[in-house]
């Protein structure tokens, strides 16, 4: 039983953090019409920078400055190439970002190296506690919890602000947003922005858990991707229960056969599908012209 | 009679027919079988992206679905070359007949998304069924057994000069069969879908039914295309199927100007493989150049190189529009 609630805790908090990868992914999605593909690889950068600049400014500032970086190199690439694709054909966003992503994934071999780094947990959360059923790492707890007010903050932006406002109403029209005038030249390059800040921090904050490696971006790019798609494009809430959903069936198939744990996803996906076409939270949307 | 000699098919044909005289020496012959089978799978998939309008990021699938099928039926039906070559032609257009029945409702982005998901899922289940597929290994061991003419007499195509003609043929065969699909009533459907959907439908075409018909037909060449890519390298890989890999194709029809230009692929493909072959012999660091190459092609010349100097007039596309 110790095992199963375990594995519970792991799955929701890998959900948790996958969500938070997830929702940047489905801003740029829904705002732009891009499929970022590039959005794993500043996930990788998020992590590699957090390792170059910890033993040097400690956790919490590295916590804070290598998402920031990492949204300024989101900014730009958005400057520079992405925002020339808007409102063409969607292939286009697609290659140019996978483009992107393998040179991002062999910057990251030829400065860092082909070998894999373990960052170390910080200090004040380092080691086992006891939760009175069972012995759990403080680590990921720290995870959930930062997880957590992230994805408040982010919450709280989009609900309360007037900001968060625009960004939705750009999420199920652009257009329309331009022809209330809007400067949504201005909105997108935030959104783009913003958007990878959320992946470089999702990437700071996962990098005690796994071990650094030039393909982690790769890797994690799918569970964010699956993610957007259950969850319906353009809603918080179905990055957050999509989030769950995937990180829970990762995590519970480990119980049953391990060996099925990055399959299940998919097949998730695919039930969800057939039920309903457009996500679980999803409306519908200029997408799907 | 010049006419068809200055026709880009014609040119395409003399060239393979006549380039093992150059390169059989200097040992190009398994990239230049490779850019053949490519160029299958580019033209075939052509269909769905350029004439229908489909952005599929997912067609590794077919390809990698294809290999395995020619394997599997070499290894536990019949070692012979026409039947499993067939086999994963059949097998893959049924894929996409069963998927299709719900990609060809959507377009647009979430078809690309849902795409991707579908290859990811393929490449998850042949990587991790390694009874059958042999997993991270690959299924090895596939042969080019004896073309057999209804055991009238055979040809061996063991050797590598042999195997390329037979590619050969099978490119001739494949690039008429589309030309003739393009020039079709059914090609003017298919690009009327393209251009508005919405039109096509009031016109009385059941758009849905079309679409679905361009994606099981790019599968069938994207099968052909995987099996003889299988019998190339004796093996059958996942790795096609990964969606780092489902770019490679749309790419090459990118290159050449696939979305404007019946023979985009063929150039596309062509310098592709030359690109990639040239940047990683010289540097292990290849993907760098390679990511920011795509990035440009992007930004500077997206209609690729036949779209960039105009050369459209073969694509025969304007009588098409007057057609419908």
């Amino acid at each position: 039983m110790a095992e199963f609630y375990s594995q519970l805790f792991n799955g929701l908090i890998l959900g948790l953090l996958f969500a938070v990868m997830a929702l940047g992914f489905m801003l740029i999605l829904g705002v732009m019409e891009v499929i970022n593909f590039s959005h794993g690889a500043l996930f990788a950068l998020g992590a590699y920078f957090a390792l170059t600049l910890q033993p040097y400014l400690g956790y919490w500032a590295s916590l804070i400055i290598a998402p920031l970086l990492v949204g300024i190199i989101g900014l730009f690439i958005e400057w520079s190439a992405v925002r020339r694709i808007y409102g063409k054909d969607p292939l286009l966003g697609l290659l140019m970002t996978l483009g992107m992503a393998m040179a991002f994934e062999e910057i990251i071999r030829i400065v860092w190296g082909k070998i894999g780094y373990s960052i170390a947990a910080p200090k004040f959360v380092a080691g086992p506690i006891s939760l009175g059923f069972m012995w759990y790492s403080k680590y990921r707890l720290f995870m959930a919890a930062l997880a957590l007010v992230l994805l408040g903050l982010v919450w709280i932006f989009l609900e309360k602000t007037p900001y968060g406002a625009i960004i939705k109403a750009g999420v199920s029209d652009s257009e329309m947003v331009l022809a209330l005038g809007k400067n949504l030249r201005r909105i997108r390059t935030v959104v783009f922005g913003l958007g990878s800040a959320l992946a470089g921090i999702a990437g700071v904050i996962a990098g005690p858990m796994w071990s650094l490696k030039p393909t982690m971006g790769t890797e994690v790019l799918m569970p964010a991707f699956v993610i957007v798609v259950i969850g319906g494009i353009g809603s918080f809430r179905g990055a957050v229960i999509g989030g769950l959903i995937v990180g829970l069936s990762k995590s519970l198939t480990v119980l049953v056969w391990p060996r099925l744990s990055d399959l299940m996803m998919y097949l998730v996906l695919g039930i969800v599908l057939v039920v309903r076409p457009r996500g679980l939270m999803g409306e519908k949307s200029l997408l799907e012209q | 009679m010049v006419r068809y000699f200055r026709h880009p098919m014609f040119i395409t044909f003399a060239v393979f027919l006549i380039l093992p005289a150059f390169i059989m020496k200097l040992g190009f012959m398994t990239l230049a079988i490779e850019v053949m089978i490519w160029i299958i799978f580019a033209m075939g998939y052509n269909i769905l992206l350029g004439y229908t309008g489909l952005p599929s990021f997912g067609h590794g699938l077919f390809f990698g679905t294809g290999a395995y099928i020619c394997g599997l039926i070499q290894q536990h039906i019949i070692a012979g070359t026409w039947i499993p070559i067939l086999g994963s032609m059949l097998f893959c257009g049924m894929i996409a007949g069963i998927v299709g029945l719900f990609l060809a409702r959507k377009r647009g982005i979430y078809f690309a998304l849902l795409t991707i998901a579908l290859t990811q899922l393929f490449f998850f289940i042949a990587f991790l069924w390694d009874g059958v597929t042999g997993g991270e290994d690959g299924l090895m061991g596939i042969e080019r057994y004896a073309l057999t003419f209804f055991g009238l007499f055979s040809i061996p195509i063991e050797g590598i000069l042999s195997y390329y003609y037979f590619v050969f043929v099978i490119l001739m065969v494949s690039l008429i069969l589309l030309w003739k699909m393009v020039h079709s009533p059914l090609g003017s459907v298919l690009y009327a879908t393209k251009q508005n959907e919405v039109r096509a439908k009031y016109l009385g075409y059941n758009s849905v039914l079309y679409k679905w018909i361009a994606l099981v037909i790019s599968a069938i060449f994207a099968g052909l295309a995987g099996a003889l890519y299988a019998m190339l390298m004796h093996g059958a890989f996942a790795n096609p199927m990964h969606w780092t890999k489902s770019g490679d194709v749309v790419m090459m029809v990118l290159i050449g100007g696939g979305l404007t230009n019946f023979f985009g692929p063929i150039l596309g493909a062509a310098i592709f493989i030359a690109i990639r072959d040239i940047i990683s012999s010289i540097t292990e660091h290849w993907y760098l150049f390679y990511g920011l190459l795509i990035v440009f092609i992007i930004l500077f010349l997206p209609e690729g190189i036949l779209g960039y100097f105009r050369v459209g007039h073969a694509s025969g596309r304007e009588e098409v529009l007057e057609e419908v």
